[in-house]
């Protein structure tokens, strides 16, 4: 890329660091404070984080969610985009439209419909229930396991997109050539289409993953607030006790631990580009 | 360069640029346009349906309204400081009033342009800003689940209620007013919580929801997935007036509550159409109206009788709304941090 072109990139540039740098900068420099005025530098919060078990017992269980609700996305997920890149172009958009129609409600209104589903006069207890499969309503809503399945189904397009993607460019020939050569069709899959298609699952894991620990609504809400992951004790810290000094290291604190994840996902994926490439 | 500038003046510009970036621009351009903050919920409606209507006609002027918890303001004010705030009016509970004075994000109100402010009963007449209304706590129950309304806040801990009592999270006023009461009951002081956290940690047992927040809470209700939890009188006459099966029962140990106020933010755009708007909610025609229902709204000019579910919920009389207790929260205010976290400890899963 020549200097003229590189020019191009300037607007966007400025829109990041005016949006997100120097908020970021903001938000570091005053987690190095001891009060919102900033009148005194101080290491505190970052003490007060890292020798509190309780704090980081709510960092694991929000890092922990994540991965939970991103096997469950890869699980679904991954059968679907392969369906999807194996139909008709015809049957392909009606599909791709299904899949990315949960992101085209607002996430509060996906959330509250998902309240009516999972309660205890809600669908799936009312069914449980007339099965008599259970006796009383078992309880879903403002449990891990609700929140899990929650997350799962509304992040479910960001994992799905992405392989759908990888899976439409591998060669059609290779697969063909699997055939031929005598393998069955999970010899096939398992040899051919999964490792050609990691860089998608990757991107989409990385995706889903920083979608489902960051989903503020969806936690609260379906999670309730015995159920403390770190969006809401971030909320807590800054609106409800006004300490944003604090909120402001625990969400740096978060920040680089997602960034952690991140760049080992990232790393994966790099090289399963390179294993992919021939 | 930017960085030679003050470290202090830089930061307070960074953050209150941006803040002033997250406030329609467009609403703010326009003259004649107050922007008034409202509670979610009863007064966001009785704001919308009764004031704004009213203050068009008697100012002339547009009104925007923004809904945002009491906490909320206070933060998108501190963030403010130093720029335009956000909005002209706040709307505040009593703890936070005592924040944002402290801090300099409202003025002492101007009663002398005011003329309904020497209406209201003394008690209400707050030099901070005029009192505009009473929320009240008590139990809330499913009249189809408990049919005999419950007495005494034990019931809470009555084991035939296991897994269908709800609670708040401590980031909502109904939270924190719950638990002090509770504390002043099994003899606690503002200053020592022990009792309360003791009596919180045998009533969770029984516990099957605690909400992360009010909206969270009324869906609660909503859903049937609790059906006894400390609740506020004004949610439960909204949800009443929405068919959802609540009531409100005051315990034996009495009425117990706090004031909601409105107040002139310190450089307010529009000071002058501020006052006006926050005078036409003490005016007694209109808090007449407000106390109809499904608002419900406990009056605090001296002019308006008392009448409807007050009335039988909570005060006969204005003497009566006088003996509400209250809490005392310039002990309280300091301690919320910690309380919220302790909170938090106890009851994390």
């Amino acid at each position: 890329m020549n200097v003229a072109e590189s020019r191009l990139a300037l607007p966007l540039a400025a829109l990041f660091v005016a949006f997100f740098v120097a908020p970021l900068v903001v938000l570091i420099v005053l987690s190095l404070h001891g009060e919102v005025a900033m009148r005194t530098w101080t290491l505190a919060n970052y003490v007060k984080f890292f020798t509190d078990s309780f704090n980081y017992s709510i960092l694991w269980s929000t890092l922990l969610l994540g991965v939970k609700a991103t096997l469950l996305c890869v699980g679904f997920g991954y059968p679907i985009a392969w369906l999807c890149a194996r139909s008709s172009a015809r049957m392909q958009s009606v599909m791709v439209f299904l899949v990315i129609l949960p992101i085209l409600t607002s996430v509060v209104v996906r959330t509250f419909s998902w309240i009516v589903i999972l309660g205890r006069q809600g669908i799936i207890n009312q069914v449980l229930l007339w099965l008599g499969v259970a006796h009383e309503p078992i309880r879903l809503l403002y449990t891990e396991v609700g929140v899990v399945m929650v997350l799962a189904q509304v992040q479910m397009p960001l994992m799905v997109l992405p392989i759908l993607t990888v899976m439409s460019k591998i060669d059609p020939n290779l697969g063909d050539a699997s055939r031929v050569l005598g393998a069955g069709e999970w010899r096939t899959l398992w040899r051919i289409t999964i490792p050609l298609s990691l860089p998608g699952v990757i991107a989409g894991c990385i995706l889903t993953y920083t979608a489902c620990i960051t989903a503020f609504v969806t936690q609260t809400l379906i999670g309730g607030a015995r159920l403390i992951y770190m969006p809401l004790h971030i909320y807590q810290q800054a609106i409800g006790a006004n300490n944003w000094p604090f909120a402001a290291a625990i969400s740096i604190v978060f920040m680089v631990a997602v960034l952690v994840i991140v760049g080992v996902l990232g790393a994966i994926g790099r090289a399963s580009e390179t294993y992919a490439r021939p | 360069m930017i960085w030679h500038c003050d470290r202090r003046r830089l930061m307070t510009g960074a953050v209150g640029w941006g803040a002033s970036v997250a406030v329609p621009r467009i609403v703010r351009a326009q003259s004649q346009t107050l922007v008034a903050a409202t509670f979610p919920g009863t007064w966001s409606e009785a704001d919308r349906n009764i004031i704004a209507p009213a203050f068009k006609q008697a100012a002339g002027a547009a009104v925007t309204q923004s809904i945002v918890l009491g906490t909320d303001q206070v933060a998108r004010l501190t963030a403010a400081k130093g720029n335009k705030p956000p909005f002209d009016v706040a709307f505040f509970d009593t703890p936070q009033v005592l924040d944002a004075a402290k801090e300099g994000l409202i003025v002492e109100y101007p009663s002398a342009q005011s003329p309904n402010f020497k209406d209201l009963i003394p008690k209400f007449q707050d030099k901070w800003g005029p009192k505009i209304t009473m929320q009240v706590i008590g139990i809330g129950y499913n009249p189809k689940k408990i049919t005999t309304p419950p007495k005494s806040w034990d019931a809470l801990w009555d084991p035939q209620y296991k897994g269908r009592v709800g609670l708040t999270a401590l980031n909502s006023q109904l939270g924190i007013a719950f638990l002090a009461e509770i504390n002043r009951i099994k003899g606690g002081t503002e200053t020592d919580f022990e009792p309360a956290f003791k009596a919180l940690r045998e009533l969770l047992p029984n516990v099957g929801a605690i909400a992360a927040n009010l909206g969270a809470y009324a869906t609660l209700w909503q859903q049937e997935q609790i059906d006894i939890a400390p609740y506020n009188f004004n949610f439960v006459q909204t949800l009443k007036a929405k068919d959802v099966p609540v009531e409100l029962a005051i315990p034996a140990t009495g009425a117990v509550g706090w004031e909601t106020s409105l107040h002139l933010v310190a450089n307010a755009a529009e000071p002058e159409l501020a006052v006006k708007y926050i005078d036409l909610h003490l005016d007694a025609v209109i808090q007449a109206q407000m106390l109809k229902p499904p608002y419900d709204a406990i009056p605090t000019n001296s002019k308006v009788k008392l009448e409807g579910a007050v009335t039988t919920a909570i005060a006969k009389s204005q003497a009566d709304l006088a003996n509400v207790r209250g809490f005392d929260w310039t002990k309280l205010n300091p301690q919320r941090g910690a309380l919220i976290e302790r909170f938090n400890r106890e009851i994390k899963v």
